[in-house]
């Protein structure tokens, strides 16, 4: 295992792995210990898929490539830091990054509409006001936003880089 | 406050352009053309019923609703909507009109110049209202936004030789008067280009959420994009040299060729994404698109040799996509997307306060599927009629049709009447049947 000192940390889990051990664990520990801002350069014999809706739950967006030598290399880089906010949908709360951490998370891929907003709005009624759920979703929920709206939750949401899913954080408003 | 989640006027264009079905279909039954006579009044009154009142309304309704889902982003002018409504229908009921001159009726050659005045202000009116979408969110770039872009380009060029077509039927020699050997790329510009192109554009993303199936860009996407873009120069460049030179058949044996191509191409695209879906046993609206999707196939087939042979074996061509794939997949998806908006707009705003209905259960799948059926065998029917030449199994075909119609619509209102619903969960105030709800808040 390395690390250097760079803004961006790297975390080769190649020995890890090769001595039968999972790391996960380790991952999560220098995960953990990142500054805000710094990116996670992970890598790894396979492409980790796994891991990297794991990462969108804590904020960051994976950007893997296959190396010459056939390892893997995940740029992991905070949301915050590759989302300008002109990316956030229209309507977002542009506070949303000084929201207190996610009570609780929802991966809503693979769900056919209306699914996903009918799991986000029944989780909600369940929080208690100003706690924060985090969702991973396959698009833009267009047909949650007004329903989030009119329930006074504030929400910010954007698409992930590469378009392939969408990421929404929702602050549990007052209304009961 | 239902309504706030829908596009306000989105089931009242569906409204409308279940009622030129019905029409169109109820006049093709009494008044049906034999096959080889489509080119006269007649024919051209119930094919523009069809193409224009029926399909382009449909597609003008979901693009309202859908452009803003899918794109992210909203409407310019969306208030307008109800003109560009109210200018369509009135646009398509004197074209039919108009084309009864060629029929004897002679009042109708003052109105056949009339109609494309009111059509061409409410396509233009449509094209700046979705280009309040397409332009910000960078359509041309996007898997959705191509196709639809390059349909509304197929539409300006549909409309505009239509609209010289039009001039000349009327006896009127001007500037905008073109000659009707242009009809083939009309044809081609309005059922492939505009209709056709638009249905691919919408339905890529709309198949991906039902089926559940990954909704990434593809390289053959990208290709059938670029076969897609070839096609429209073809039928545009074949239409120009066809006005400027009076023939220009090798541009349309090659956009025909180019139809097949595209077509073959989207299809592929679309069976990967079947094969890729995670929902195992998909709804009644995708198994009954596959019918529909023959039906594309089939049309995508024939028209090269429709091309060469013309006559009998052209109209079954355009009949196969009109009715077989063009309404077959229109109404297929008409069941999913009537429930789905029926269920957001009572629904939404009881979510996580109580037991509600899912949205399948709103629709009878089974009476849908046995509609459905009796819609695409009439279709097949019709479109053997027309290669056979048999007028009587034409007209029998159009009753069947009629039938299979009027029993989709009657789905479509206890779909909107929520008549499968348990009253324990029904609310107490049923919304509008298809007119948009009593305004409670600001324009969206």
């Amino acid at each position: 295992m390395t690390q250097t000192t760079d803004p961006i940390r790297e975390l080769d889990v190649r020995p890890i792995l090769a001595s039968g051990q999972d790391p996960f664990g380790a991952i999560m520990d220098v995960v953990g210990s990142l500054p805000p801002g710094t990116s996670l350069r992970l890598i790894a014999p396979f492409q980790p898929t796994p891991l990297f809706s794991v990462m969108a739950r804590q904020g960051y967006a994976a950007a893997p490539r296959q190396r010459g030598d056939g390892a893997w290399e995940v740029l992991f880089s905070p949301d915050t830091g590759s989302t300008t906010e002109q990316d956030l949908s229209p309507g977002s709360n542009r506070e949303a990054m000084f929201w207190p951490d996610p009570a609780q998370s929802l991966d809503l891929t693979g769900l056919m509409p209306p699914e996903p907003m009918v799991r986000i709005l029944a989780t909600l009624e369940d929080m208690a006001p100003g706690e924060v759920l985090f969702a991973l979703l396959e698009r833009e929920p267009v047909f949650l936003f007004p329903e989030l709206s009119a329930r006074e939750h504030d929400w910010a949401g954007n698409l992930a880089a590469d378009g392939a899913g969408y990421r929404l954080l929702i602050r549990r408003g007052g209304e009961k | 406050m239902p309504g706030r989640h829908l596009a306000r006027w989105t089931l009242s264009w569906f409204a409308s352009a279940l009622l030129f079905l019905i029409a169109a279909l109820a006049l093709a039954v009494l008044l049906a053309p034999a096959p080889g006579e489509w080119t006269g009044g007649r024919g051209l009154a119930l094919v523009h019923l069809l193409a224009i009142g029926w399909l382009s309304q449909m597609m003008f309704g979901a693009l309202t609703q859908f452009l803003p889902v899918l794109l992210a982003h909203p409407l310019l002018w969306p208030h307008l909507s109800p003109v560009a409504l109210a200018l369509t229908g009135a646009g398509t009921l004197l074209l039919a009109l108009g084309f009864t001159g060629l029929e004897g009726w002679s009042p109708g050659f003052l109105l056949l110049p009339l109609a494309p005045v009111l059509l061409g202000a409410g396509f233009g009116l449509i094209a700046v209202m979705a280009a309040g979408s397409l332009v910000p969110a960078r359509g041309w770039r996007e898997g959705t936004g191509r196709p639809v872009i390059l349909a509304f380009v197929a539409l300006g060029f549909a409309f505009a030789s239509g609209e010289g077509m039009a001039m000349t039927v009327a006896g009127l020699d001007g500037a905008f008067a073109i000659g009707l050997d242009a009809l083939p790329f009309h044809i081609g510009l309005a059922v492939a280009g505009w209709l056709g192109l638009g249905t691919a554009g919408v339905s890529y993303r709309l198949f991906a959420m039902f089926l559940i199936a990954p909704d990434g860009g593809s390289r053959l996407r990208t290709v059938t994009a670029g076969a897609a873009l070839v096609l429209l120069f073809l039928l545009a460049a074949g239409l120009l040299r066809e006005i400027a030179t009076g023939a220009a058949p090798s541009l349309l044996l090659a956009a025909a060729f180019c139809i097949s191509l595209t077509a073959g191409l989207y299809l592929t695209d679309i069976i990967r994404l079947w094969r890729a879906r995670r929902r195992s046993v998909p709804e009644v609206n995708m198994q009954m698109s596959r019918p529909a999707l023959a039906f594309l196939a089939a049309a995508a087939l024939m028209a090269p040799a429709a091309v060469l042979k013309g006559g009998h074996l052209a109209e079954a061509t355009v009949f196969a996509a009109l009715i077989g794939w063009l309404s077959g997949l229109t109404l297929t998806q008409m069941i999913k997307i009537i429930s789905f908006l029926t269920w957001i707009q009572v629904f939404a705003a009881r979510i996580g306060r109580g037991a509600l209905p899912q949205v399948h259960e709103l629709v009878d799948e089974t009476a849908s599927r046995r509609w459905l059926s009796l819609w695409f065998g009439a279709a097949a029917l019709g479109t053997l009629a027309l290669l056979a030449g048999q007028s009587v199994a034409l007209r029998l075909s159009f009753a069947l049709l009629l039938v299979a119609a009027l029993g989709i619509v009657r789905q479509i209102w206890r779909i909107r009447r929520l008549a499968l619903v348990p009253p324990a969960m029904r609310p107490d105030c049923l919304p509008p049947l298809f007119l948009p709800p009593a305004r409670t808040e600001p324009l969206q």
